[in-house]
């Protein structure tokens, strides 16, 4: 299992955002689902060993992140895209991949080659060399998606990665998904629900802190049978085990 | 039918090689012609540094102008109130603090643009921060001392601070790459500090000693040199057994 949460707990304050949540997880494309507030960023930065939880434990890629060296060594082996994407506007498409490519501790001699293909696999082939603020929403995402599987992960944190993409953009990032998710471990959060649709092979969803559904795209529209809120089957499921989750 | 003057198959050599993958030819090409080929500061501070990631952080830190600005600012603002300022000097000694805490918001949340993706990787964060502070520091106290051949004023501000923080950042540094722990780093410099202003105060009774001691600057000098020899030697490659 690449990750292993036990009763985890994350609270800011008063306000608990992950509330006792139990996960494993191997390779293959696992999406989060769940409404605005749900706690699915909060758990993927927890799994980015960005947030310590308040309480339980995690496990990813086989060793426990609270050790430093460990830790470092998972940071080694992980890809991850936060929700907003930061990034320093002078650097090119290239030297930002690059420069988090180094800070992964990537062999620099490898490091090159890398970057070539994970600007290749993102199609930002022809702004390769452009800098990062001339760069539109959409393309600072690719080159964010680029930067997080430069290092060709083991486990893959992508948050949010479709917010800002063109619909072309997201089928070939779907397709890119699907074969990423053949040897590692790849966890999406996002409220589109076509993209797990397609994309995943599992689906958890995500209300209050909790996970209050976990199966496979199938099962999850198999819930919204007779279910009237929601257009697509798959958004029938997601609205009915919401609205019995709250019920 | 037959072809006449059929030449045959073709020999071995001219048959086109089976299984090209023409993706994995274009990414090496792509690779060789997008590669930034790291200068000689850079390359230089990777082999001393061991680690070509804190090597780049070093190297990029003007290209981050935002923190840049500020640390600069902060600097030579100090500075200038130290020159203008009647009375002892006091604002030298916490000048170092002042510069700390422009470095310390020039990297973490809100500040930072890529900061969540920095701590999301496996070069320490604070290592990075030290990197990028030192950065700032030395080509502060090497502009100071290009100022120093113009204004007596900018020789008191350089000696007096710059050159004392230098040292400081590089002990927190050579400490940091020792221990491995860029907190101790920070806090054994900020200790040293404290300790060399109490006790230059304790022997001279000035409370500015520390950074009015003409006497004091060499020595400053030469700790942040065995600094910088101690972080060379630390990082050191290692044979393999």
């Amino acid at each position: 299992m690449n990750v292993e949460m036990r009763d985890t707990y994350r609270s800011f304050g008063r306000n608990r955002a992950v509330a006792g949540v139990d996960l494993q997880l191997g390779t293959g494309v696992f999406g989060l689902l769940g409404p605005n507030g749900a706690g699915k960023t909060s758990l993927l930065r927890m799994l980015a060993t960005v947030l310590p939880p308040t309480s339980g434990e995690i496990r990813l890629l086989g060793q426990d992140p609270r050790g430093a060296a460990a830790r470092r060594e998972i940071r080694r082996r992980f890809g991850y895209l936060p929700q907003s994407l930061g990034y320093y506007p002078s650097f090119t498409v290239v030297e930002f991949i690059e420069y988090f490519a180094l800070l992964k501790e990537m062999p620099s001699s490898a490091v090159p080659a890398a970057v070539a293909a994970a600007v290749e696999r993102v199609d930002l082939g022809a702004k390769a060399r452009a800098k990062l603020r001339t760069l539109s929403g959409g393309m600072l995402r690719r080159v964010g998606i680029a930067q997080a599987i430069v290092n060709n992960p083991d486990l893959l944190l992508l948050d949010e990665p479709t917010a800002g993409l063109d619909p072309e953009q997201r089928v070939h990032f779907r397709g890119l998904l699907r074969s990423l998710g053949v040897d590692s471990t790849v966890v999406v959060s996002t409220h589109l629900v076509e993209d797990v649709g397609t994309a995943c092979s599992e689906v958890a969803l995500m209300s209050a802190g909790k996970i209050v559904f976990r199966g496979t795209p199938d099962e999850l529209t198999a819930r919204g049978e007779g279910y009237g809120v929601g257009d697509a089957p798959l958004e029938r499921g997601y609205s009915a085990v919401l609205a019995e989750a709250r019920s | 039918m037959t072809i006449p003057n059929d030449p045959g198959p073709l020999p071995p050599a001219h048959d086109p090689p089976a299984r090209v993958d023409l993706d994995r030819v274009w990414v090496g090409v792509a690779a060789e012609v997008w590669r930034r080929h790291p200068g000689r500061i850079e390359r230089t501070a990777a082999r001393l540094l061991r680690s070509p990631g804190l090597a780049r952080a070093l190297v990029t830190t003007p290209s981050l102008l935002l923190p840049w600005l500020i640390s600069t600012a902060v600097a030579f603002g100090v500075g200038a109130l130290v020159s203008i300022g009647p009375g002892e000097p006091l604002v030298w000694l916490i000048a170092p603090g002042v510069a700390a805490v422009g470095l310390a918001f020039a990297y973490g949340p809100g500040t930072d643009p890529a900061w969540e993706l920095s701590l999301s990787c496996a070069v320490p964060d604070r290592i990075v921060l030290l990197a990028r502070g030192l950065a700032v520091f030395a080509v502060n106290a090497a502009l100071g001392l290009i100022a120093s051949t113009v204004s007596g004023a900018a020789v008191a501000l350089t000696f007096g601070w710059l050159v004392p923080m230098t040292a400081v950042c590089a002990l927190a540094l050579a400490v940091t790459v020792t221990v491995r722990s860029a907190a101790v780093g920070a806090g054994a410099g900020v200790a040293a500090w404290t300790i060399t202003v109490l006790a230059s105060q304790a022997v001279s009774g000035q409370d500015t000693a520390a950074a009015t001691n003409v006497h004091a600057y060499l020595p400053y000098l030469a700790v942040a040199a065995c600094c910088a020899a101690i972080v060379g030697y630390a990082t050191r490659p290692r044979r393999e057994f």
